[in-house]
């Protein structure tokens, strides 16, 4: 039985369809990473996983168990098992860095102070950002701030790490150690994930497997090596990065010649 | 063209039903959720500092100030009869039973209600209230729960001080510039009161403070649309807070006087 199985989901906001029939299973310890343009639903499919979202039909299920179907606590109980790594990070911006980390723990684990501030140090030490924890995020630069919310997501010691396009909006070498630091995380802690980006290059050093979401349906999801060698029109454009092609709705203006 | 008035119409009383049940359905899972467990004294401390310590000079300011004008009108009202003495009986009656509470509601609705909507609304924006989601904890009892209980104690509390300031501020004015005998004007004051009347404030106070809270944070938890959203929901509370202490101030008092 797969560990995160994603079952003909659907999800539309009014008219606008966002994920169709998308069907992904992810078995235990696998490293899944899902491509797509903005806007295709790749942040919709997370959110279902964490049950953020309901969906229209279909279903999502974690180590067997329907989200849309838990009660509020079964479902706390099984975002325990999960840590979320936002986009932007969201991190408390009221609380230091190591009150953001030992947030989880403080709730959820009867630890004592030596034992939280224990772990938390290890969080950070994971994620390479020892000596900040007290510092606030405003204080920490884009990078800084992804990996502290790494670092919160795998205070709890979570069997699954989803990261939500965790390298956007980062310069391309903070985008390397970003890439790192989640295959530093996957290996050291063994842990199952769904790594959402648009960084071609770390999603083909993270992945046991690539799926393509194009117009809110899974287009492919197969190992590195085979996603590259799809012939799929949708596919080659997305890999080779060019405007033209079926990729994009509305045509692309045309290309200048340089003079 | 009826029938586009009628789909207008229904479609608006759709809509206030469904803005009222949501807010109905959130206030009843904020009080539910008082009794959860994990207790989190440090969040309640600092919502009572925020809500209650800061307001003080402002409940204080704003107290003076009305009850100096209101002295000062009552004072000339009272003339035209050569009624002046009653001017301190009435002084009192307003203050305790009116004053005090529904100025410090509006003031606090302003000074709180706005902070916890931009407070709430800010953390929607930024994913930080799903963040709490995803680390299995509910929105609801961690940001609702102690702001709801901050502000269904402080605003009492601070409806007495905005009393004894009343007080102070009809003295002012009475006594100070009208020349009224201050030893009359200390028992005029209350002639009229019974602590009834001081039941009354704190329990208009009591619920003033749950409206504040309440909607303060609904309306920061249900933003949406990034800085527009944002700056939108404190003015959104500030106005819905303030018309809901007006209109539950007129029922109140009718009940409980009764």
């Amino acid at each position: 039985m797969p560990l995160i199985d994603v079952v003909n989901l659907s999800k539309a906001f009014g008219p606008k369809v966002v994920l169709s029939n998308v069907n992904l299973q992810v078995e235990e310890g696998e490293s899944l990473v899902v491509l797509g343009g903005s806007g295709t639903g790749k942040t919709v499919l997370l959110r279902n996983i964490m049950g953020l979202l309901t969906p229209d039909s279909g279903h999502v299920s974690v180590e067997g168990k329907i989200i849309a179907q838990l009660d509020r606590e079964e479902l706390f109980q099984v975002r325990q098992s999960i840590g979320m790594c936002f986009q932007m990070a969201a991190l408390f911006d009221s609380m230091t860095v190591f009150e953001n980390v030992a947030f989880g723990l403080r709730r959820h684990h009867k630890m004592t102070e030596a034992q939280v501030r224990a772990r938390v140090e290890e969080c950070l030490s994971l994620v390479g950002m020892k000596d900040t924890d007290k510092l606030k995020p405003a204080e920490l630069s884009g990078g800084m701030k992804r990996r502290v919310g790494f670092a919160r997501a795998i205070a709890l010691k979570p069997k699954i790490l989803l990261f939500d396009e965790p390298t956007t909006g980062l310069d391309p070498v903070m985008t390397d150690v970003i890439g790192r630091v989640i295959l530093d995380l996957k290996h050291e802690l063994g842990v199952t994930t769904i790594t959402i980006t648009h960084d071609l290059k770390s999603a083909f050093e993270i992945a046991d497997r690539i799926a393509l979401l194009f117009r809110g349906e899974c287009l492919a999801c197969q190992a590195p090596a085979d996603f590259k060698a799809n012939p799929h029109p949708v596919i080659q454009q997305f890999l080779r990065g060019d405007a033209d092609g079926p990729f994009l709705q509305d045509p692309p203006p045309p290309k200048r010649k340089s003079a | 063209m009826a029938l586009a008035v009628f789909d207008k119409i229904g479609t608006a009383v759709l809509g206030a039903m469904d803005t009222f049940g949501d807010f109905a359905v959130l206030s009843g899972r904020s009080f539910a959720a008082v009794f959860k467990r994990p207790f989190d004294g440090k969040n309640l401390l600092n919502q009572f500092n925020s809500v209650g310590v800061n307001s003080i000079p402002v409940v204080v300011l704003t107290s003076l100030a009305v009850s100096m004008v209101f002295a000062v009108q009552l004072a000339f009202g009272f003339r035209q009869f050569q009624a002046e003495g009653l001017a301190s009986q009435v002084e009192g009656l307003a203050v305790m039973r009116e004053l005090a509470p529904v100025i410090t509601g509006l003031m606090l609705s302003g000074r709180i209600g706005s902070a916890m909507a931009a407070e709430l609304g800010t953390m929607q924006v930024t994913e930080q209230i799903d963040a709490l989601e995803c680390l299995a904890t509910d929105p609801i009892h961690y940001l609702f729960v102690p702001r709801l209980l901050a502000s269904m104690l402080v605003v009492p509390l601070l409806t007495v001080v905005s009393i004894y300031v009343g007080f102070w501020g009809g003295y002012l004015i009475l006594v100070g510039v009208e020349g009224q005998s201050a030893y009359v004007y200390g028992n005029e004051f209350y002639k009229l009161l019974a602590f009834r009347d001081l039941r009354i404030a704190i329990y208009k106070s009591i619920v003033f403070g749950m409206i504040i809270a309440l909607v303060g944070c609904w309306k920061g938890y249900r933003t949406y649309g990034g800085a527009e959203g944002v700056g939108n929901a404190p003015t959104s509370s500030v106005v819905t807070s303030s018309l809901w202490i007006l209109i539950s101030d007129f029922f109140l008092t009718k009940l409980l006087l009764v």
